[in-house]
């Protein structure tokens, strides 16, 4: 069973007298463990599509199955509930919050969902893998957009989601700290067995990733994933996908 | 600790906040504190003229301590014959300062009174000696102090006081005794407060003094009186008992305790309508500007609500940390203005001590409704803004710009 299933999914917004499609009938799955990208321009549905997997967005219509469990009959607390428990989120811009130092914005979450009483420890040893075990006390005035960034991962990784959904991860920091970010999540991905969904316009971000999903007009264009012993994919992979 | 830290992200506006409720609540605690101490004065009014029968001359006034024909004392020892009646005592008061000009008063006058330790067994004001001993029966020269008037002469037990006190204007023919101060009354934040008591018969001499030169010695002042004090014994309706003494005593007036008590409670509704006006002036004032606050935070806040959504805070929560922000303002307000208020209460409490005045009663019961107003304020001025950080979607809250 995959961990995500998506079911004719869609998403129309009233724009006016017109009916947007942002999300217009979209079947995917996502098997646990899988690093994805999901790229498009934008208008694409891209973004829309991560706001509904990440249960923060209602569907107009479809299914959403996270690990096995239908997740359009619960109510907004329950989606609440399993936001905090079972999903992470990165973010373009950090979305940290700038009262709260390092650790204790690793450790927001657990202020709504409290995780075991190791969760001092647990910040402390995630920022230490993310390479911030000197920053733990700083605010995020204090850091950079990586680091910050770097906080971030961490904080989407408290609560041991199954699912970690990145929204423009690297939108914010050059090039080389954006290989850095992803692959920092590409090894959590591996040592955590998180399922990571990263949305993107970079393509040397996508490019990294196992499986890239492109969309078009609210519809998957195009699913190709990485063959045989590939680690990564290649620009020939890629070529029709980019385009 | 974030919302601590949230508070100190906007220093300047949420000190002006702040500033806001801590006037509010310094004008409720000094106007509270003044009220109070009006209605504890006619509490203590009410409270004594409750729990006895005011008899007087039948051309006096309603107390007969205060003005009006004199009694004899055979009228009072008439009253104690009266069915119904525990005991009678007779009152003799004369002012402290005469002479002086005292044109108006918060408070009551100072007075020199006679004082029978027994009637503290009848009174429902009862009078606790602080320091030194009461009086006795038959002691004359001795003189017990109430707390306020030792405060203003700053006689301390085995010190001697002249009374009446002479005024810097008095007469040549003036005369005052010289009086050892043998006990100062605890505190009662009511008339008490402010008189000397002396014996029956220091008391008349006094009396005699205040008479005209012409009929002073022309008259038996110890068999005179102002009026009586009459107890009634347990169960008996005092009003009832008023009209029993005026049917079967003659050239008395009593007059019936509800009709005093009913003119004592009708002074301290006026105070209460002030008290009640500054607490709600202090609501409108302390408690736009807390909104205002708020919804400024809240709107600055857009993304980072968006963001503890996204982690799985439910409306619940952002309610609750958004409600307890606006409490810490309105608690931390009411804290300062509580404690400014106290200051300065009781500065002015003790520059006006030594002219017979005291303005504010800081009761426990004004500090409670002082601090419960404003967190309470915190708390109601806080819904608006809590309701909408914490109703908003997150994903608008989180793609806001």
């Amino acid at each position: 069973m995959a961990s995500i299933e998506l079911h004719d999914l869609t998403k129309h917004y009233k724009q006016g007298a017109t009916t947007v499609k942002a999300v217009d009938g979209i079947n995917l799955e996502i098997e646990a463990g899988e690093f994805v990208s999901i790229v498009g321009r934008s208008g694409s549905g891209k973004t829309t599509t991560l706001d509904l997997l990440g249960l923060l967005l209602r569907p107009s219509s479809g299914q959403i199955t996270l690990d096995g469990m239908d997740t359009g009959k619960l109510r907004d607390g329950a989606r609440a509930d399993l936001r905090g428990k079972k999903i992470g989120f990165v973010f373009q811009d950090f979305n940290l919050l700038p009262g709260l130092n390092a650790i204790e914005n690793v450790m927001l979450p657990l202020r709504y969902h409290k995780n075991g009483k190791d969760g001092k420890a647990r910040a402390a040893a995630l920022l230490d893998e993310v390479g911030l075990k000197d920053r733990m006390h700083h605010r995020p005035d204090q850091m950079s957009g990586g680091e910050q960034q770097r906080v971030a991962i961490a904080r989407s990784l408290i609560n041991r989601p199954s699912l970690v959904l990145g929204d423009e991860p690297t939108g914010e920091v050059d090039s080389e700290t954006s290989q850095q970010i992803v692959a920092l999540m590409r090894r959590m991905n591996r040592e955590y067995g998180v399922t990571f969904v990263l949305v993107t316009h970079d393509m040397d971000v996508a490019a990294q990733t196992d499986r890239v999903i492109r969309l078009n007009d609210g519809k998957v264009l195009s699913d190709v994933r990485a063959t045989g012993d590939q680690k990564f994919l290649t620009g020939a992979d890629l070529q029709g996908v980019i385009a | 600790m974030e919302i601590i830290r949230n508070l100190t992200r906007r220093k300047l506006r949420n000190i002006l906040t702040i500033s806001g409720i801590v006037i509010g609540v310094l004008a409720l605690v000094t106007m509270g504190a003044m009220a109070e101490k009006f209605n504890a004065l006619l509490a203590g009014g009410a409270t004594y003229f409750g729990s006895n029968v005011q008899v007087a001359d039948s051309s006096g006034g309603a107390i007969g301590a205060f003005g009006g024909g004199l009694l004899t004392l055979d009228r009072v020892a008439a009253l104690e014959q009266v069915d119904g009646v525990a005991a009678a005592f007779p009152d003799v008061s004369v002012t402290a300062k005469p002479g002086s000009t005292n044109t108006v008063s918060f408070g009551i006058p100072d007075y020199v009174s006679n004082l029978d330790p027994r009637a503290n067994d009848y009174s429902a004001v009862k009078l606790q000696i602080a320091q030194g001993r009461t009086l006795t029966t038959s002691s004359t020269g001795d003189v017990v102090l109430g707390s306020d008037f030792a405060t203003e002469f700053k006689k301390n037990v085995g010190d001697t006081i002249d009374l009446p006190i002479r005024a810097k204007d008095a007469p040549p023919d003036f005369v005052n005794h010289g009086f050892t101060v043998v006990g100062i009354l605890a505190k009662t934040q009511t008339a008490p407060d402010s008189g000397a008591y002396v014996s029956l018969t220091d008391a008349q001499m006094l009396l005699k003094e205040t008479l005209p030169a012409s009929i002073r010695n022309s008259i038996d002042t110890t068999k005179l009186v102002n009026g009586a004090t009459v107890y009634g014994k347990p169960g008996v309706d005092l009003d009832k008992l008023a009209d029993k003494i005026n049917a079967e005593v003659p050239g008395v007036k009593a007059t019936k305790p509800s009709v005093l008590v009913a003119s004592f409670n009708a002074g301290g509704a006026i105070f209460t309508a002030i008290t009640t006006g500054a607490a709600l002036i202090a609501l409108v004032v302390g408690g736009l500007s807390v909104i205002n606050t708020m919804l400024m935070a809240v709107t600055e806040r857009v993304r980072e609500i968006g963001l503890k959504k996204a982690v799985g805070a439910k409306v619940g929560h952002i309610l609750r940390e958004y409600l307890l922000e606006a409490v810490l303002i309105g608690g931390i307000g009411g804290g300062i203005g509580l404690l400014l208020g106290w200051g300065l209460t009781s500065l002015i409490n003790a520059a006006t001590a030594s002219s017979n005045l005291t303005l504010f009663l800081l009761s426990w019961r004004l500090v409670i409704v002082a601090i419960l107003f404003s967190v309470g304020l915190g708390a109601i001025a806080g819904i608006i803004p809590a309701l909408r950080a914490s109703r908003m979607d997150p994903v608008r809250a989180l793609r806001a710009a």
